[in-house]
């Protein structure tokens, strides 16, 4: 009747973690979750579909649309990944499994706690610094300030070099898509660089200061490029659609694979004027890629009015390798951009999309896409050695240099620019007088468009007000006329600005399906607008100006609002400053 | 002694009473013992004579001469006056001295019939203020020896006792018991055992099978909604398959949560399993008091479910069967007409976004509006649909398909048939039943088909005067086929048809391949290949036995189930072609492009033993005691294993193994338990008058640490019957009887999943491409629990019973408080920083407080010298739940909080719609807004300043009590005041019923995809129909609706905020049942060999009413809106709302025979 009266059942689908500790395998099985943190790759290839200075969207993002954003609707107090590493930190002790690889794995939760940590800073400043899964009862720790950005930045960089010296992996052939020495490394050279150049512009004084953090970003890219083995990859585009990313130069990617059936949606959201917010570069930012010979196309006479086909002759060939060119084939057809959808201001981007149009309206993509490169810790370097004043010719060829190279340029290779690009200084960053800052910047922008570093980059080099940047695009010599916009002898499109202009330029076009898109010459118009270009007869696209005077970037928009329900929580947690009491970006 | 101790227990000696044996003697005896009569008569005869030899000494020695007279006869001349004697049932003559008193008996005749001249079977023939008796056979006769001028009580459940005098008559054929007019009379289940319900003290419900007859149901779970006052069964959607968690008197804790404990026939079991037509009598057990005897899982009430007896005598052989129409109780209306749907997408693109779209839905179907006004230059021209090819070879479509109308059938054929043999005699007695239920779907193209069968085998036997072994097997099977589209089973069908099909769009190309929005759609239905298919098993065998000793006042009774259940569910997904592009060389797909196989295999064995003993006896006629403890154990085992693999090497593949992709994903689940508990229950009435119950259990379960495994609870309830007083001098034909009832319990809640309290680290399938290949992995657990400690349930019970009018009108009516203590729930809700949800602990308490009523009225009349005979039944119940401790000391309400009301809705009160453009300052709204500039225009919402601020801002405030910003309460979530109304009348063979149920008040607020907002949600949407001229434009300022914007945050959108203006209202009153039925007069069928043939029709859900309908119309039936899940999908996002599967409505067409 009562077999078992002792009332006890062992569970048998889960285990404690006695047995996960005691394990290489079960480390190894645990240090799987450590990767959850990072993006997924449609978020990785879609993270600058917003929030920056050189692409128009069909949405203004809240941070920065005035009166949209305050503590009531911040977010990212998330602090569940932090328990995951530091439970493994805390638990990894087990002495029957050998140190090294101990080691090997607590270095890898370091990592990610490094990354977790880094994107608190970047996004909130100081923040409690946490090294141990937290008890209910400690509520000097849970109920207790922020720690400073000092003292949590330091632990982050403690994090790296234990990661670094203590991950045994040295590559991952396969996809790049596991944690490496090099990894470490890289990342630390990117955390020091922001780091350094936050302190720097913003004129934090802290114990540590931005010279440190420089120099310990230019050690960590110089042991990458002294000891990884890593190199630049011949083909930068490869780099962006291959399944299997480019070993020599990807040090980390997000790997995809079809035939386990994780797949991503980079293509859709590249092709797709409503899924996503249908980003396109404008044209004062595509004007900032160099000519082949390396001087700036600004330089070029006519250079204002040159249209779609014109300003991509003997440009610097990461332009061909971002956006629809003109010429642009996939699967052998001619593809221009979508002038009448998504290529509202006519600048595609392509840099992250392949060329197949499976992808396009569903969830196909498998290109790997990247997190950590060997062409950003030139840049890394490049721009660490430089702040510090210590760049030489040398380190110029050996990253600027070989960047621009790979990309056809072959002028200004070997040498450090002397002069100041106005262009780069007037519509960038009018109060950089270095003219090598100003051409790492340029080249950092063009280099890693779309990989998730512009914002991070304005915020660091105090450069906000670059968001309120009004959008403009293309160049076309007219309206209400058909337009041949790639000179293949096929009219492609035509901007009408009424009925009349249609047909009148519809009787002309010598193709009978011109995309035609219609435009307004009144800046107000929520439509595609043209200003007139200056020249008499040419206009340039424009979108959403009506919405300029919306657009906003205030001192307090460096760090986001911690959101209020954290603050409810815990009053202790002082609000950034600017953003008490639910006051919104109001650009002040 | 001997006799003495005989004596005693011959109440046991004549449980069979079949008369007597008319067998005569010739006995020519002279000078003889009497001991020498009884001998020969022995030889000769079954007869057994039993007497003590002094007193038959006493005799002396006679002589007897007689011919052919019978025993009686002889006895009368061998005994005389000297000394009495009793002839029992099995031929056993007991003789003893006179002034025992056992005088010469008589043989009684009789037949008990009913108030319409039916016999009654099983009714109890008794001999007044003895422990005779005999129980009637199936013609409703019987036959007693009694004493000529004894005095017969005659009973049976749910019928009035009736007492006859014998006055010396042999035959009494005129016993007519009337139905139990106050139910008091009636015996109702209660835990282990039966209580007379005028005992009864708790408050138990109960229902018999007339909730059940001529109704065209899936399952038990349908049927019984609305038919017992909170007993709450709130299904999700219409599915045939749907059944519903037990719930008992509301909300049971906002930690564990937990339901009623469901037994069928004393096991736990599924009620969705079970045969509607095997059920005998449904018991609800609500307060603490009844249900402690199950201890901690009968927390939240118990319902007993108690399956058909056989029935003695003459073999019964009994058919139902009914033949249904299903269709939609209200099929969702739609804007069909292409032109007026385009304008409207347009519309509600432009007034959000600013410009004109250039496609829709990413590319489902481009749009210019050229295209539009090319549509609309057709639409004028008369002709149909068609679609052309554009230069570049794109299709163009110019349609006004109706999808929801391709989706469903008009309406769809379901037949239920039951068969059941019932029969046996005193030694043993079988019920058989069998039944097939088989709905076709309510889909067109793939229909959703449900097949299920059961069957019982249930017998007795008795193999000892004291001792019956009974058996009761039951087998049930069911298959449920679900089609989806090409989308899986993420993607409820109605709602992409929303999203995706419009009806500009038709499902095929002009060369017959599918159009993009078909594929993501109906292709998939068309093609018969993306779908799940459901089988369950469940076996279930309880063997028992019952005994009786000391002339049935010592039970002991046993018994022993095991059940095992499997589930075997195969998913399947593949791709569907199809073309944008005439000119396209290949077609692109919907769906999995390599197909996935999922097939997961469960099973459960579930055994449960319990023994329990009883005692029952009445002292000095004065003193009733019943004592009954016992020992319940119980099992339970699931474990499962389920494999996912794509690939798939044929498209019309069956199995995994025809799988072969590198995609594979392994799983397995796996729980077990054990209860085992000590139970209790004593019950004292003194003269029918003051009745007490203490009720207990002790009981362990394997869901707790160690330390806290067991636990005690007790509960008592007492009642007095007023009625029954001296002093109540209120005429019975005024008041019949009024009892008063309380009682008190307090029970742990073991409802708590299995392994809460150990540090477990799950292992898990990583979705992310490491090294190659999806790996396992495992991560920090959950913080654990500290201090765990049973949940308790506390319930305070008051009840009030009373029949009026000579029984026609009755009344019962309970008021309870339940109070759920030491919730588990998540702790103190910690800073963000602790990085997990607070460890649970048992932080929280909970009031409930509730009541029911249940008043009816019997009556009858003449028509037409016919009686006509009615019923009407009406109940009213309701609860409401209050928190009375949550650690959330600031009293954010976005969690609970001290003195919150469950179901409290807090949302913004509004001001109407903007008639002008508002100046900036004047309102700013970050919380949401209705156009991408987040400029604010005529026609949009206009929220209140509730607070009043200054800043004219519309805020949350800290999104607590104290501080809400402009947010209040503006409604309720909860169910209150639901009612039912039952109508019963029977004339001259014709009966008609009806069955009405309701809900009083409720608030619902549509969910953000909720079909309910159409193109205020996603542009594309398909629209309602009842949106058409509700919307505000310059012309339509009073319109409903605001200004027509998709993505518009006002309506819940973003940042799902509800307010006031679009809070819906959701109470209503359906007619669940209507029945007219004829049941054919006797002359007609005698011939046949037909012993009772009825005929009838049926409807259910065939008509509804609700505040609801006002705006919605016929868009969607009150409980499609409310309901927002599919438990058959895996729905990543709130799908439902508005898109759940359509309550469906029945017309039935049914016979019910009996041979």
């Amino acid at each position: 009747m009562c077999a078992g009266c002792e009332m006890d059942e062992p569970v048998i689908t889960s285990t404690d973690k006695g047995a996960i500790f005691s394990s290489e395998e079960g480390l190894k099985a645990y240090s799987i979750s450590f990767y959850d943190i990072l993006p997924d790759a449609t978020e990785q290839a879609t993270v600058e579909q917003a929030l920056v200075d050189y692409g128009a969207t069909n949405t203004l993002s809240g941070f920065t649309l005035i009166n949209s954003y305050s503590e009531n609707n911040s977010s990212g107090w998330s602090w569940s990944a932090l328990r995951n590493f530091n439970y493994f930190i805390v638990n990894n002790t087990n002495t029957a499994i050998a140190e090294s690889v101990r080691n090997n794995y607590t270095g890898l939760a370091r990592f990610f706690r490094a990354w977790f940590y880094y994107g608190m800073v970047r996004r909130f400043g100081d923040v409690p610094w946490i090294d141990h899964p937290l008890d209910p009862s400690e509520e000097e720790i849970l109920y207790g300030t922020r720690d400073s950005r000092e003292l949590v930045m330091e632990k982050v960089y403690e994090d790296l070099m234990f990661a670094a010296e203590n991950i045994t992996r040295t590559s991952d052939a396969a996809q790049s898509s596991l944690v490496t020495k090099w990894a470490a490394y890289a990342f630390a050279s990117r955390v020091a660089l922001f780091e350094g150049t936050f302190r720097k512009y913003h004129n934090l004084n802290l114990t540590t200061s931005a010279e440190t953090w420089l120099k310990r970003a230019e050690d960590a890219a110089y042991k990458v490029m002294q000891e990884s083995g890593k190199t630049l990859n011949s083909s930068y585009r490869r780099l962006f659609t291959s399944d299997v990313p480019p070993v020599s130069e990807t040090i980390m990617a997000i790997a995809s694979d079809a035939n386990l059936g994780i797949k991503h949606n980079a293509n859709w959201r590249w092709a797709s004027e409503t899924y996503g917010t249908g980003l396109n570069l404008i044209r004062p930012f595509v004007c900032t890629y160099l000519q082949k010979d390396g001087t700036p196309y600004t330089d070029r006479a006519g250079w204002a009015y040159e249209d779609f086909y014109e300003e991509f002759q003997n440009r610097d060939a990461r332009l061909n390798a971002s956006l629809r060119y003109p010429g642009y084939i996939r699967e052998g057809n001619l593809a221009l951009p979508v002038f009448s959808g998504y290529a509202r201001l006519g600048y595609q981007p392509i840099k992250l999309s392949v060329d197949a149009t499976v992808g396009d309206s569903r969830t196909e993509s498998t290109q790997a896409v990247q997190l950590i490169r060997f062409g950003e810790v030139l840049l890394n370097y490049a721009e660490a050695k430089a702040e510090q004043g210590t760049l030489t010719d040398q380190d110029w060829a050996n990253t600027i240099g070989a960047l621009r190279e790979r990309a056809g340029i072959t002028g200004g290779l070997t040498s450090k620019p002397t002069v100041v690009d106005n262009y780069m200084k007037e519509n960038y960053f009018p109060d950089i007088n270095d003219p090598v800052i100003l051409e790492i910047r340029r080249e950092r922008a063009i280099e890693l468009l779309f990989e998730g570093f512009r914002f991070d980059d304005l915020r660091r080099w105090k450069a906000g007000e670059l968001f309120e940047k009004s959008w403009t695009g293309m160049y076309i010599p007219g309206v209400n006329q058909p337009l041949d916009v790639d000179h293949n002898g096929s009219d492609d499109v035509i901007y009408y600005t009424d009925d009349a202009g249609l047909a009148a330029a519809a009787a002309l076009s010598n193709n009978p399906n011109p995309y035609k898109v219609k435009v307004s010459t009144n800046p107000n118009a929520e439509i595609i607008q043209v200003h007139p270009a200056g020249n008499g007869s040419g206009y340039y696209l424009a979108w959403f100006t009506n919405n300029d005077s919306k657009k906003v970037w205030g001192p307090k928009q460096y760090l986001y609002p911690i959101p209020v329900g954290a603050i409810n929580l815990n009053p202790q947690l002082e609000q950034n400053p600017g953003w008490e009491n639910g006051a919104t970006n109001d650009g002040n | 002694m001997k006799l003495t101790a005989l004596l005693l227990l011959l109440p046991f000696l004549h449980a069979s009473a079949n008369g007597y044996g008319q067998e005569k003697f010739s006995l020519n005896l002279d000078q003889v013992e009497a001991a020498k009569v009884f001998a020969r008569i022995q030889r000769a005869s079954a007869y057994r004579f039993f007497y003590l030899q002094e007193d038959i000494k006493k005799l002396g020695k006679i002589n007897i001469h007689v011919t052919e007279a019978t025993v009686p006869e002889i006895m009368q001349k061998v005994l005389g006056n000297a000394l009495a004697y009793k002839i029992l049932s099995n031929y056993l003559v007991v003789i003893s001295p006179s002034q025992m008193n056992l005088r010469q008996q008589i043989e009684l005749r009789g037949t008990v019939r009913d108030e319409n001249g039916n016999p009654l079977e099983g009714a109890s023939v008794k001999v007044k203020d003895q422990n005779i008796g005999v129980t009637t056979e199936a013609d409703g006769s019987f036959t007693i020896a009694v004493d000529p001028k004894a005095t017969l009580e005659i009973s049976m459940i749910g019928y009035q006792n009736v007492e006859i005098q014998v006055n010396g008559r042999s035959r009494i054929d005129d016993i007519v018991l009337n139905i139990a007019s106050s139910g008091l009379e009636e015996v109702v289940v209660v835990g282990y055992g039966t209580q007379k319900k005028v005992n009864l003290t708790g408050a138990v419900e109960s229902v018999g099978s007339e909730v059940f007859e001529n109704r065209s149901m899936s399952n038990t779970t349908q049927a019984l909604q609305g038919a017992v006052p909170n007993l709450n069964l709130f299904l999700e959607d219409g599915k045939p398959t749907r059944s519903a968690s037990f719930n008992v008197r509301g909300r049971t804790s906002i930690g564990q949560g937990g339901n009623a404990l469901v037994l069928i026939d004393g096991v736990e079991g599924d009620p969705s399993f079970l045969n509607p037509n095997d059920i005998e009598s449904v018991s609800v057990l609500k307060d603490a008091a009844s249900a402690a005897v199950y201890g901690a899982r009968g927390s939240f009430g118990v319902v007993l479910i108690t399956t058909k007896r056989p029935t003695r005598g003459k073999t019964t052989v009994n058919y139902t069967g009914n033949y249904s129409v299903q269709s939609l109780a209200k099929k969702p209306e739609f804007v069909t007409d292409a032109v007026t749907w385009l304008e409207h997408f347009r519309m509600a693109y432009y007034n959000t976004q600013g410009t004109v779209p250039t496609s829709i839905n990413n590319n489902t179907q481009f749009y210019s509006d050229d295209w539009l006004e090319r549509m609309k230059a057709w639409k004028a021209s008369g002709e149909g649909p068609k679609t052309e090819v554009l230069p570049n070879g794109d299709y163009e479509y110019y349609n006004n398909t109706d999808w929801m109308g391709l989706l469903f059938k008009d309406r769809t054929f379901t037949h239920d048939h039951n068969l059941s043999v019932s029969g046996g005699n005193e030694k043993s007695d079988f019920f058989v039943s069998g039944r097939l239920y088989d709905f076709g779907g309510i889909y067109n193209l793939d229909p959703d088909t449900y097949r299920s069968y059961n069957l019982r085998a249930k017998g007795s036997l008795k193999a000892y005067k004291w001792l019956k072994l009974s058996n009761n097997m039951e087998f049930a099977n069911n298959n449920y086929h679900m089609p989806y589209s090409a989308l899986g089973r993420s993607a409820n069908i109605q709602r992409y048809i929303e999203v995706s099909a419009f009806p500009s769009l038709p499902m095929y190309n002009p060369d017959d391949t599918y159009t993009r929005g078909g594929a993501s759609t109906l292709a998939a239905f068309a093609e018969g290949n993306n779908y799940q298919n459901n089988k369950q098993n469940l076996f279930r065998n309880t063997v028992g036995f019952n005994t009786n000793f000391f002339n049935n006042t010592f039970r002991i009774n046993g018994d022993y189930t095991f059940r095992y259940n499997d589930r075997d569910y195969f998913w399947k997904r593949v791709k569907v072609p199809y073309y944008q592009n005439a000119n396209a060389s290949a077609p692109s797909y919907a769906g999995d492009l390599n197909g996935i196989i999922y097939e997961w295999m469960g099973h459960t064995l579930y055994t449960a033993s319990n023994i329990y003993a009883e005692y029952e006896n009445t002292f000095a006629y004065k003193h009733y005691i019943k004592a009954m403890g016992g020992w319940n154990y119980e099992t339970s085992a699931y474990k499962a294993n389920s494999i996912q693999r794509n690939q798939l090497l044929l498209e019309n593949a069956q199995s995994v193994q025809l799988a072969t992709g590198t995609s594979i994903t392994p799983g397995a689940s796996a729980s077990r338990w054990k209860t085992a508990g000590a139970f209790f229950r004593l019950n004292y009435g003194f003269m029918d008058r003051y009745l007490l119950e203490v009720n207990g259990r002790y009981d362990g379960s394997t869901r707790f640490p160690v330390e806290q495994q067991w636990g005690f609870f007790p509960s008592v309830s007492g009642g007095w019957r007023l009625s029954e007083e001296p002093f109540w001098k209120v005429s019975k034909n005024v008041f019949s009887d009024i009892k008063l009832r309380v009682s008190y319990g307090s029970l742990g809640n073991g409802n708590i999943s299995p392994y809460q309290f150990l540090e477990l680290l799950g292992i898990g399938n990583s979705n992310l491409v490491l090294d190659g290949a999806l790996n396992k992995s495992t991560r920090a657990p959950a913080p654990i629990p500290t201090g765990l400690t049973w949940e308790r349930a506390t319930t305070t019970d008051f009840g009030l019973d009373f029949g009026m009018l000579q029984g026609k009108l009755n009344f019962n009516g309970d008021y309870y408080v339940r109070k759920t203590t030491d919730m588990y729930v998540a702790g103190p809700t910690l800073p963000d920083i602790f990085g997990a949800t607070s460890p649970k602990g048992n932080f929280a308490d909970m009031t409930t407080k509730g009541f029911e009523i249940t008043l009816s009225w019997r009556d009858k009349f003449m028509v037409s010298s016919k009686p006509f005979k009615y019923q009407l039944r009406a109940t009213l119940f309701d609860y409401v739940s209050t928190v009375d401790k949550f650690y959330n000391p600031d009293k954010r309400f976005t969690d609970y909080y001290d003195g919150m009301t469950i179901g409290e809705l807090w949302g913004f009160r509004t001001d109407g719609l903007f008639q002008e453009d508002p100046a900036p300052g004047d309102y700013i709204n970050t919380i949401f807004k209705s156009s991408a500039d987040a400029v604010w225009r005529a026609g949009d919402l206009k929220i209140r300043n509730l607070d009043k601020s200054a800043d004219n801002m519309i805020t949350k405030g800290t999104q607590t009590v104290d501080n809400p910003g402009d947010m209040t309460i503006i409604g309720n979530t909860e169910p209150r005041y639901q009612y039912s109304f039952t109508l019963n009348a029977d004339w001259n063979g014709i009966f008609f019923s009806a069955f009405f149920y309701g809900i009083g008040k409720q608030n619902w607020y549509p969910a953000t995809e909720s079909a309910f907002w159409g193109q205020y949600n996603r542009g594309y949407n398909q629209m309602p129909a009842w949106q058409l001229g509700n919307y505000w434009t310059e012309d339509n300022r009073d319109a409903y609706l605001p200004r027509y914007a998709q993505y518009n945050g006002a309506l819940g959108f973003s940042n799902h905020v509800p307010n006031d203006r679009y809070l819906q209202k959701v109470s209503f009153l359906r007619l669940k049942n209507l029945q007219i039925g004829y049941a054919l007069p006797e002359t007609w069928i005698s011939r046949t060999g037909l012993k009772n043939a009825r005929i009838y029709f049926s409807g259910e859900n065939i008509a509804s009413w609700s505040p609801l309908y006002k705006w919605t119309k016929n868009f969607m039936d009150v409980s499609s809106a409310i309901g927002n899940t599919d438990s058959d999908l895996s729905s990543s996002y709130n799908q439902g709302a508005g898109n759940s599967y359509p309550v469906l409505k029945t017309y039935s067409f049914g016979v019910s025979l009996t041979f």
